[in-house]
């Protein structure tokens, strides 16, 4: 006997719920989407694929980084889980004020936000000495897990009555049998959504293990971050829908159970309903269960294979930027010289630099950019190579050599890995539709009819690059007059800009979101690639703008506190091999200081003026220097303005 | 005076395909107590709710004041209720939880005033105006419930269970405190409880109802003296239910010997249920008796004492009596005519199941 | 229980938290309160009050009250509705808000990248119907989505926990008294759901008045909140002690919402879990 009123109310709600539905599981089908997806790009359909789950198990990078968030979710889970109950059965017989007290900094970690959690711990295991790596992101993770096991045991010891615990001792048991046999038991559902929500919140924290994770050590989260950056390789979309899949068939076995009829309440049925209830929890306990133990097994085994598989006695730790290498090169590294490798990423020099600065990880060889070079040479981060352990060096061109004496005047820190420009790169059929000629120089960037269209580095150097080679003043300049100059011209562009990206230019301009963008000369090779085989019915073009620009050279160096640098020097003669730097510069495309491999490439590659322009028509261009903390203070205080106004 | 201030008629209702009220037929007339009184899951409770316009029946009408209100939502019914436990608004002062409901209605504040204290006064609460709900007994808070219900002057009051949470001593209080309110305000009260001696204490009128079906409807006196079947009887006080064959009109059989009582119309030689009170029973000498029997249990109830009587075959009476005879002791067992109540056996399995639940 | 020895148990953690918590609070405290060569300074800290970051401070306090307001205004009717439904067990609505944190939180906010995008999906989806475009991506409009999206649960859950606790005699008692459908909700639901209201803005408020990766992922980087300022010190200016300094600062809104807790959740009952 439903009136037409309520009806139409349900109906609403209904409609209600499922928008709300269809809001939070949207992203999350469009991730299931693009894991079929053939092409890398996050816009374009290319046809419907599973390489991506093959490749997913294949890569050791993926498979090494669930490994760790699954072991660190449940390892800190299960700590914090039996730290948070004894402690909630503690707080619960404090008096008043010292449980205030206690509740109070209990909070702190979950009110308070992540990324001064982070830092916080950060800054403490660097003070201490603490290295950073798997173990601290398992202290972390413990400390920001333990308040959400005390929230939901604390609840269930409230309803506790302390009579059933006297009752079990009454009835002969210890203290510690009639705890577990008695309080236990009644606490149990507590203490498992407990431990579920302190794995769940583990397995999805970026913020904190950002900042408390160490060298050669990722998570689930901090690959996805570097390879945001980079634009994510679809393998992650892969592990991610498994992921879901496997937890979403979980819950439906558990919450769906054969049971489950008689869980609806009614008022005659409260019996039933609380018996099929209890029963329904029990299934979902001994499946928790099994799942735990399958989970610890399995991740015993691994640990032990990992384990035999990486017992080498010679190692190296290298620090190098996300996909900047060939992965195989690594391994034929290992193959050849018995050393095994464990490899790290950086995203950007000034994220390098502290952590080597810090020492909270000791890295054997790191691939830094020009002028971060000069500033750890200047501030005694690096250490002098033996260039007698790197014979292979005879195949650097020497023009790199050259180019490198203006932030490493004697060449005695530091191998040239990779160079390349910065540099315009256009969309062909955009920039027609918008009746604007091809850029050729920065002040192009400055048309208002590229309004939101034009891409423009997310970095404070590259940034003030463009500006001040637009106003004929030096790359370096550390004149303030200059600098804030630039920054007007900075500001009056804004307005234009779509966005600061660091490697996200690659997919937006494949993806047709922009028509201009600012990117390095080593990207192009793989954009036109790709662009080819979408079929894109654009062509994506390359210009050096005339104004000049910055040259950059990334270059192999060995810090201070280097513990295998012999090993270091075999790893930099390795690559300066000429197989091996053209495997690598068919990878990663960008280019080669390697004559000898240069000699190796396709005529097609040679003949790329993109990739390889002729240095004498960069008349104008310049190398980064270091400028010094406090020319570094006001570029940094100078791009705030900018970003934040 | 006596109109039927309520009519449910044939009201049906189920959750989730279990029938809980099955073409219920129920009238109360105006100024009357009624209780419903029935185990747990008889269906009196949802019968409240349908009268309280908390749940809608699947089929049937509740005719209020002569108004079909069946589709009316509860706030538009001129009737309160009385929850069990309280449901009080604990983020409210009493006086703001006795006022929620003038307030809605727009009574002017010197109005509402009067009223929290003339309420107030009557559950013998005076000066508790500004007291937080969490600092008030039990006991005290269904006093306030009451008062939240009965300042709106409802002309029906429902109450489900009210005194359920409180311990025996204040139930019994409030129970006098009920019936004086009842007397003083005039109101109609519908009363839901498995509490028999609640029911016999305050109602003029018992409905007994069991799996959604109402045994039967009476004054107390009529339930407990007259029970129509075995379950009643057996809810309604302690019973004796044995088996027996009316041989004729005013003469049955129990265990092989002959008793007299006053029912007819049972034809002859039908088997029968009999329900003997354990207060009915007399014991006197052996040779006394109808039946001959051994005390097999004492117990001293202060009022009286509670015997086990076993007679050959096996049977345990139950007996209660101010004569004490001690355990062992060989006794005879006499009932008066008038106390013997006689009752058709049920007819069916199905009925047998309505009779025998709990 | 042996109250006493009871206490005992609690002892392991409290010296976790003097390890993992206090200290490294203290450490901040440090940092922020010296400059770069050690010595004691309040620059760090007053360093909030230069435009910049003033600028960004306000822009994030904007930006999380609204999201915050927003994230209310979705779950308030939405706890109301699960409630009334009592859809299985608690339990399974809390999975389902749950659920979508199993797949990483920064491949979520990338897929609304995916979604907003000039030539992402939803527009894609729209000029099929024939419809125009939105353009939301680098937005403040964007960044408010995202923060919406990745903090609704933890708005959902605690309302949803403190109204399913609500007795449901407790609402009829309000009918019965005459209230309608929505005087039950203002006079009676509402304010009775407090603990978890505040509990719930309280924990969308505070990770979205701080977070970077939201508004560097939506916002285009053309945006810069407070948490920005903060990370890019840390990862990019290596000026760690102006980062602690303005962490500090955050460290205010956190001890309001600790006091706001403490005051009108007392019981704990507006817990999300």
């Amino acid at each position: 006997m439903k009136t037409a009123h309520s009806r139409f109310k349900e109906f609403f709600e209904n409609f209600y719920l499922v928008l709300v539905l269809i809001f939070l599981y949207a992203p999350i089908a469009v991730m299931m989407v693009l894991s079929f997806n053939s092409s890398k790009s996050r816009s374009q359909w290319g046809g419907f694929t599973f390489q991506w789950y093959s490749q997913m198990f294949e890569s050791s990078a993926i498979m090494d980084a669930l490994y760790n968030t699954l072991l660190i979710a449940f390892l800190s889970a299960l700590i914090a889980t039996i730290l948070g109950t004894a402690a909630a059965i503690g707080v619960n017989s404090m008096k008043k004020l010292p449980k205030t007290v206690f509740m109070g900094l209990n909070n702190i970690p979950m009110l308070n936000s992540d990324i001064v959690t982070g830092i916080s711990l950060m800054l403490m295991f660097i003070a201490f000495g603490v290295s950073l790596g798997f173990k601290t992101i398992l202290l972390a993770h413990i400390t920001f897990n333990v308040p959400y096991v005390m929230l939901s045991v604390l609840p269930k010891l409230k309803q506790t009555s302390k009579y059933t615990y006297e009752a079990a001792m009454d009835l002969g048991a210890g203290p510690v049998e009639a705890f577990f046999r008695v309080v236990f038991p009644d606490i149990l559902p507590g203490v498992l959504s407990g431990f579920l929500m302190a794995f769940t919140m583990s397995l999805d924290d970026f913020i904190i293990t950002h900042f408390t994770r160490g060298a050669g050590i990722n998570t689930l989260s901090t690959l996805i971050y570097s390879e945001v950056r980079r634009g994510i390789k679809p393998s992650m979309y892969a592990l991610s829908t498994v992921i879901f899949v496997t937890v979403l068939l979980l819950l439906l076995i558990t919450n769906f159970s054969p049971d489950k009829a008689g869980t609806k309440s009614s008022p005659s049925k409260g019996v039933q309903t609380a018996s099929a209830g209890s029963k329904n929890s029990g299934i979902r306990q001994k499946i928790l269960l099994t799942a735990a133990s399958f989970f610890i097994i399995a991740a015993v085994s691994y640990t032990s294979w990992r384990h035999v598989a990486s017992s080498h006695s010679d190692e190296l730790y290298v620090y190098n930027w996300g996909e900047y290498i060939d992965e195989s090169v690594i391994e034929q590294f290992t193959e050849e010289t018995g050393i095994h490798v464990t490899y790290d990423l950086f995203e950007t020099n000034e994220e390098m630099y502290p952590v080597v600065e810090a020492g909270a990880v000791q890295y054997d060889v790191i691939c830094p950019s020009d002028y971060m070079i000069q500033k750890m040479a200047e501030n005694l981060l690096l250490a002098e190579i033996n260039l007698d352990n790197i014979p292979n060096l005879k195949y650097i061109d020497p023009e790199y050599m050259e180019q490198s004496k203006s932030f490493d005047p004697q060449n005695k820190y530091s191998v040239p890995y990779t160079w390349g420009t910065v540099g315009i790169i256009y969309n062909t059929k955009r920039i027609e539709e918008l009746g604007v000629p091809a850029p050729t120089k920065w002040e192009d960037l400055w048309d208002e009819r590229y309004r939101g269209e034009i891409l423009m580095q997310d970095s404070v150097r590259d940034a003030f690059m463009v500006a001040l080679k637009v106003l004929g003043c030096s790359m370096n300049s550390v004149d303030p007059k200059e600098l804030s100059k630039a920054r007007d011209l900075l500001l009056t562009q804004k307005p234009l800009v779509q966005a600061y990206v660091v490697d996200q230019v690659r997919d937006k301009m494949l993806s047709g979101e922009a028509a201009v963008g600012v990117i390095y000369s080593g990207e192009l090779l793989y954009l036109q690639e790709e662009a080819e085989s979408l079929n894109l019915d654009y062509e994506l073009e390359y210009v050096i703008p005339e104004e000049g620009t910055n040259i950059w050279i990334d270059s192999w160096v060995i810090p201070y506190n280097a513990r295998n640098k012999e090993n270091a020097e075999k790893w930099i003669n390795f690559l300066c091999r000429p197989d091996i730097a053209k495997k690598n510069f068919e990878y990663i495309t960008y280019a080669t200081p390697n004559q000898g491999a240069f000699e190796l490439l396709d005529k097609e590659y040679q003949e790329n003026t993109s990739v390889f322009p002729d240095t004498s028509t960069l008349t104008n261009s310049e190398v980064y220097q270091y400028l010094g903390t406090e020319a570094d203070d006001l570029y940094s205080a100078l791009w705030k303005e900018i970003k934040s106004h | 005076m006596t109109q039927p201030l309520i009519d449910l008629v044939n009201i049906s209702k189920s959750f989730d395909g279990d029938i809980v009220l099955d073409d219920l037929n129920l009238s109360v007339k105006e100024n009357s107590f009624v209780t419903l009184l029935g185990p747990s899951g008889c269906g009196k409770t949802t019968t409240l709710r349908i009268i309280g316009g908390f749940i809608s029946p699947d089929q049937g009408k509740v005719i209020f004041g002569g108004e079909d209100i069946t589709k009316m939502p509860p706030n538009k019914r001129q009737l309160n209720t009385v929850f069990q436990k309280y449901a009080l608004f604990t983020h409210m002062s009493i006086a703001d939880n006795i006022a929620f409901g003038l307030k809605i209605k727009g009574k002017s504040k010197g109005y509402i005033q009067d009223k929290i204290k003339y309420a107030l006064k009557l559950v013998n609460l005076d000066g508790f105006e500004n007291r937080s709900v969490d600092s008030l007994s039990g006991g005290q808070q269904q006093r306030i419930a009451i008062a939240r219900a009965i300042v709106n002057e409802p002309k029906l009051l429902l109450l489900d269970e009210p005194l359920g949470a409180l311990d025996l001593k204040l139930r019994q209080d409030m129970q006098y405190e009920l019936i004086r309110l009842k007397n003083e305000l005039g109101i109609t009260f519908v009363y839901v409880t498995h509490d028999q001696e609640e029911a016999l204490t305050m109602s003029d009128t018992i409905v007994v109802m069991n799996q959604g079906y109402i045994q039967q409807m009476g004054t107390p006196e009529q339930i407990y003296n007259e029970p129509e079947n075995a379950f009643v009887a057996d809810f309604i006080g302690e019973s004796n239910i044995v088996d027996g064959i009316m041989v004729r009109d005013e003469l049955v059989e129990i265990f092989g010997e002959k008793f007299v009582c006053v029912d007819k119309g049972f034809g002859n030689l039908t088997p029968v249920d009999v329900v003997i009170r354990p207060e009915d029973i007399d014991l006197v000498e052996p040779e006394a008796g109808t039946l001959k029997g051994i005390v097999t249990h004492l117990i001293f109830k202060g009022v009286h004492y509670e015997m086990e009587v076993t007679t050959p075959g096996g049977y345990e009476w139950l007996v209660h009596s101010t004569d004490m005879f001690p355990v062992g002791k060989e006794v005879g067992i006499h009932v008066d005519p008038f106390d013997i109540q006689i009752m058709n056996k049920p007819a069916s399995e199905d009925e047998e199941a309505v009779g025998v639940n709990e | 229980m042996n109250k006493s020895k009871n206490q005992f148990l609690a002892f392991p953690y409290i010296i976790w938290m003097i390890g993992f918590t206090v200290i490294p609070l203290l450490m901040i405290f440090f940092y922020g309160l010296t400059d770069r060569s050690g010595n004691f300074t309040f620059t760090n800290v007053l360093a909030i009050l230069s435009a910049d970051h003033m600028k960004a401070l306000l822009l994030s306090l904007a930006l999380s009250t609204v999201s915050t307001l927003v994230c209310l205004l979705i779950a308030y009717p939405l706890a109301l509705i699960l409630r009334k439904r009592n859809i299985g067990t608690g339990s399974f609505v809390v999975f389902i808000f749950i659920l979508p944190m199993w797949m990483n939180f920064l491949l979520r906010t990338m897929a609304w990248q995916t979604l907003l995008e000039k030539n992402g999906v939803i527009n894609s989806l729209l000029s099929v119907l024939h419809l125009p475009p939105i353009s939301i991506i680098n937005t403040p409009g964007a960044i408010i989505l995202g923060m919406v999206y990745n903090f609704l649960p933890f708005m959902v859950l605690p309302i949803y926990n403190v109204l399913a606790k609500i007795d449901d005699n407790v609402i009829n008692a309000a009918r019965d008294l005459g209230a309608g459908s929505f005087q039950t909700i203002t006079k009676i639901l509402l304010p009775l759901s407090v603990p978890g209201i505040i509990s719930g803005v309280t924990m969308v408020f505070v990770p979205a008045l701080t977070t970077f990766v939201i508004s560097n992922l939506l916002g285009g980087s053309k945006i810069l909140l407070i948490g920005n300022v903060i990370e890019q010190e840390f990862t990019k200016g290596s000026n760690w002690n102006l980062g602690a300094g303005l962490s500090m600062v955050l460290m205010v809104f956190i001890l309001i919402s600790m006091t706001m807790i403490a005051k009108y959740d007392k019981n704990g009952e507006g817990t999300a879990f």
